[in-house]
């Protein structure tokens, strides 16, 4: 900017360089050559003087990246290999919080969980939402309707979705009582008391309360697929399925792999669901605990072992980094494919 | 926990607030209680002979603002009229997250001056030497409390320092809805008053009414102390309620289970739960606490029609909760921060505030108060008479090393034992060596 306008950039409290023309300085290395390599020399100069210019630029935002990101995730990774609470600075303990995370029952049940989450949401989070937004695309008002209907969950609060469920699949809820009211079963189903159907509600919930987020990602997807393959796929006879699967499908594919990184990450930390559908306990005998919900507990409070937490978090990112690693490795064999 | 509960629902009594000012006022006076004599010889604290006391404190208090304000502004400005070259910032804390908030501070060395604080957030800020040793710092203040409120804020794993000026109490009475007693097969005049008569009815219900249990939730530590189970060695360095009795107590609730006299709700319950599902009047057996009936009579109109009261079911001395006032070791005016602590658990305040809340005064003396002692025809002053009279035999069982981790913990691990994932023995050896390994990490 500033060479552009021949001036220093003043207004940043930068040492004016002396630019008037035949001035040169006395001993400079640049003494006796050309006139057009002396110009490019002092603008050289110019430009290195103000090195900081790019820095002043940069730095909220590496401020705001240090501060919140980068400075918890290496003091994170500290943590990790020591003894620390939060009231005590801890001591170097290698490995140790590692060998006690494998012997830990919890973390190994934390992890089943959130892998099953993974397993069981992700591929209802890539498909539902599109068949959504292929019945939804378009102008009216009626769809217009649908299409903040199924966005609403979205913006709601997780902490009121999941008081909702849990009103609706308490043992004396709603579901229960009207399946006994009907005589379908006898006593109430577990809902939020058995180990695999809590888990099941909460990727319920899950799903239901995100449906509408990826929705409106393929709404934008599929207003890019070009309407002529529609066209073609029409004249030569394509039903609607046909054309979902052959031309809807792979219009989004690139769409459908980012929703299936963010859904998976997304799964991988749940915590809102599982925490509000069992009241904050992990479930009974703590069985329905996730990855985040151990780091929370391990790691909040009074008596919270943030060195254990620590490892418990690293864990977690090792974990979901080579999740992603695996999917932009398919991605780009996709793609090169 | 459960003295928050309590005190939680008391926004309503906000209404009081003329009875509060008045009541402060006399309470100050030393004509609140009728132990004038008493009254006046103790309260040493918080008296004007101590002119050189200045300079400005913190005193935090937790989910007091709502009901109190006015005692507590009250009390405050008593304090520095008393004292005129100090001042005291009040500050109250919402309910949520109140060890968090302690955590926050503690971690960043901004503890408030003077703290409202339970006996397990006190023990572990004890350890990190955040809080001020009063046996050490004010030894002749034991004289002004009942000595098992002292002895319950004196640590014995932390070399028997006392951590904590005592505040309030609270204990309370059995409940019991006698139209599921009499639905369900029992005599609502033979109410249970042991665990053996407990678990005996329980079973009964259970065969009569599959639906409707006696127990409401998974036994607490405090519910082992009650039932005769030693909780801890007696220098406080080790837990010890793996014990043949522990096991005898997980057993029963196993077999209760089998019997259909617990459902799977419960084994997943905290306290409130717990009391949600007996105002609906689906549970028979609700140990309260002095509030409890007042709360049941306006939330819970229906049940309180057929409710019955009796004693804490207990095989040794009925359990208690205490709540104290902690001074911040690195205070920069400690003197004034010692002085204020003690105004605020002083007789005459802390009678003051038991005139308000349903709650009982640790301090000495305070307890002989006809207040205490003379029931009217109300259900309230019964139940307030009854209970203070449970204060003078009850204990404080909730050992102050067993951190909330270790409660949860051993909730999750009596009900993998209850439902047969493990036996009750592996399921307490578990939580002892939990409870262990953070009484070492601490």
């Amino acid at each position: 900017m500033s060479a552009a306008h021949g001036g220093p950039v003043s207004g940043f409290g930068a040492p004016e360089v002396r630019t008037e023309p035949g001035h040169r300085a006395v001993g400079s290395p640049m003494a006796g050559a050309p006139k057009g390599s002396r110009n490019t020399r002092k603008s050289s100069l110019r430009t290195h003087q103000r090195w900081y210019v790019p820095w002043l630029f940069l730095a909220f935002g590496l401020t705001i990246t240090i501060t919140f990101i980068l400075f918890p995730f290496f003091n994170t990774l500290g943590l990790a290999f020591t003894d620390a609470t939060l009231l005590r600075d801890g001591q170097f303990t290698g490995l140790e919080n590692f060998r006690r995370m494998f012997d830990d029952p919890r973390f190994t049940t934390a992890l089943l969980n959130s892998t099953l989450y993974v397993i069981c949401v992700v591929p209802f989070m890539v498909v539902l939402p599109l068949i959504l937004a292929a019945l939804v695309a378009g102008k009216g008002r009626l769809l217009g309707f649908f299409r903040t209907s199924y966005y609403l969950p979205v913006v709601m609060s997780v902490v009121i979705i999941g008081l909702i469920w849990t009103n609706l699949l308490d043992s004396r809820g709603l579901v229960n009582s009207l399946l006994q009211w009907i005589g379908a079963i006898d006593s109430p189903i577990p809902f939020l008391t058995d180990r695999w159907l809590l888990l099941f509600s909460a990727m319920m919930v899950t799903v239901w309360s995100g449906l509408g987020y990826y929705m409106v990602i393929y709404l934008a997807a599929l207003a890019n697929i070009d309407q002529s393959l529609y066209d073609a796929a029409s004249v030569d006879g394509a039903g609607t399925v046909r054309t979902f699967l052959s031309v809807t499908m792979p219009g989004v594919r690139s769409t459908m792999m980012l929703i299936a990184m963010f859904s998976s990450i997304a799964a991988f930390r749940v915590f809102g669901e599982v925490y509000v559908l069992t009241g904050g306990t992990g479930g009974v005998g703590g069985r329905n605990v996730t990855m985040t919900m151990l780091i929370q507990s391990e790691g909040t409070g009074l008596q919270a072992e943030t060195g254990y937490a620590g490892a418990i978090s690293l864990a977690m990112f090792v974990i979901m980094g080579a999740l992603l690693l695996a999917q932009l490795w398919y991605q780009r064999r996709e793609e090169d494919a | 926990m459960r003295m928050r509960a309590s005190t939680r629902s008391y926004s309503s009594r906000a209404a009081l607030t003329g009875v509060a000012a008045t009541a402060l006022l006399l309470g100050a006076c030393g004509i609140g209680g009728g132990d004038d004599d008493e009254s006046t010889d103790t309260t040493d604290a918080g008296d004007s002979e101590d002119a050189e006391l200045s300079g400005e404190i913190t005193f935090q208090t937790w989910n007091l603002q709502g009901g109190y304000e006015d005692y507590f502004n009250g009390l405050v400005a008593d304090f520095e009229e008393q004292h005129p070259d100090t001042t005291i910032n009040w500050i109250d804390q919402p309910p949520e997250g109140y060890q968090d908030k302690l955590s926050a501070d503690a971690a960043a060395g901004t503890l408030p001056d003077v703290i409202d604080i339970g006996p397990e957030a006190a023990y572990t800020l004890a350890s990190a030497d955040m809080l001020l040793d009063l046996s050490q710092a004010d030894p002749e203040a034991e004289q002004q409390y009942l000595p098992k409120s002292w002895e319950a804020m004196t640590f014995a794993g932390l070399g028997g320092g006392t951590y904590g000026y005592p505040w309030y109490l609270n204990t309370g009475p059995s409940f019991f809805n006698t139209e599921l007693f009499d639905e369900c097969g029992l005599d609502s005049s033979n109410l249970p008053t042991t665990f053996d008569e407990l678990f005996d009815q329980a079973a009964t219900m259970a065969e009569e009414c599959p639906n409707t249990p006696m127990i409401g939730r998974m036994p607490a530590i405090e519910t082992f102390g009650m039932y005769g189970v030693e909780l801890m060695n007696d220098d406080g360095t080790e837990f010890t309620f793996n014990n043949p009795a522990g096991v005898e107590l997980v057993q029963k609730y196993k077999d209760l289970y089998e019997a259909g006299g617990l459902t799977e709700d419960s084994l997943n319950e905290q306290q409130t739960g717990e009391l949600e599902g007996f105002k609906s009047g689906h549970l028979g057996w609700l140990p309260g606490s002095s509030y409890t009936l007042q709360d049941l009579k306006e939330t819970a109109p229906d049940v309180y029609e057929n409710v019955a009261m009796g004693p804490l079911i207990a095989n040794a001395a009925p359990n208690m909760y205490i709540q104290s006032i902690a001074v911040n070791a690195q205070s920069d005016n400690e003197d004034l921060a010692i002085e204020f602590a003690r105004f605020v658990t002083n007789v005459d305040n802390q009678f003051a505030f038991s005139q308000q809340a349903a709650i009982f005064p640790s301090a000495d003396g305070a307890l002989d108060d006809p207040f205490f002692t003379e029931a009217d025809d109300t259900d309230e002053s019964r139940v307030r008479v009854e209970a203070a009279q449970q204060v003078e035999q009850a204990e404080v069982y909730w050992p102050p090393a067993f951190s909330s981790q270790s409660a949860d913990y051993m909730r999750e691990q009596i009900a993998l034992a209850i439902q047969g994932d493990k036996s009750p023995q592996e399921a307490l050896d578990e939580s002892v060596a939990y409870a262990n390994e953070r009484l070492g990490s601490e």
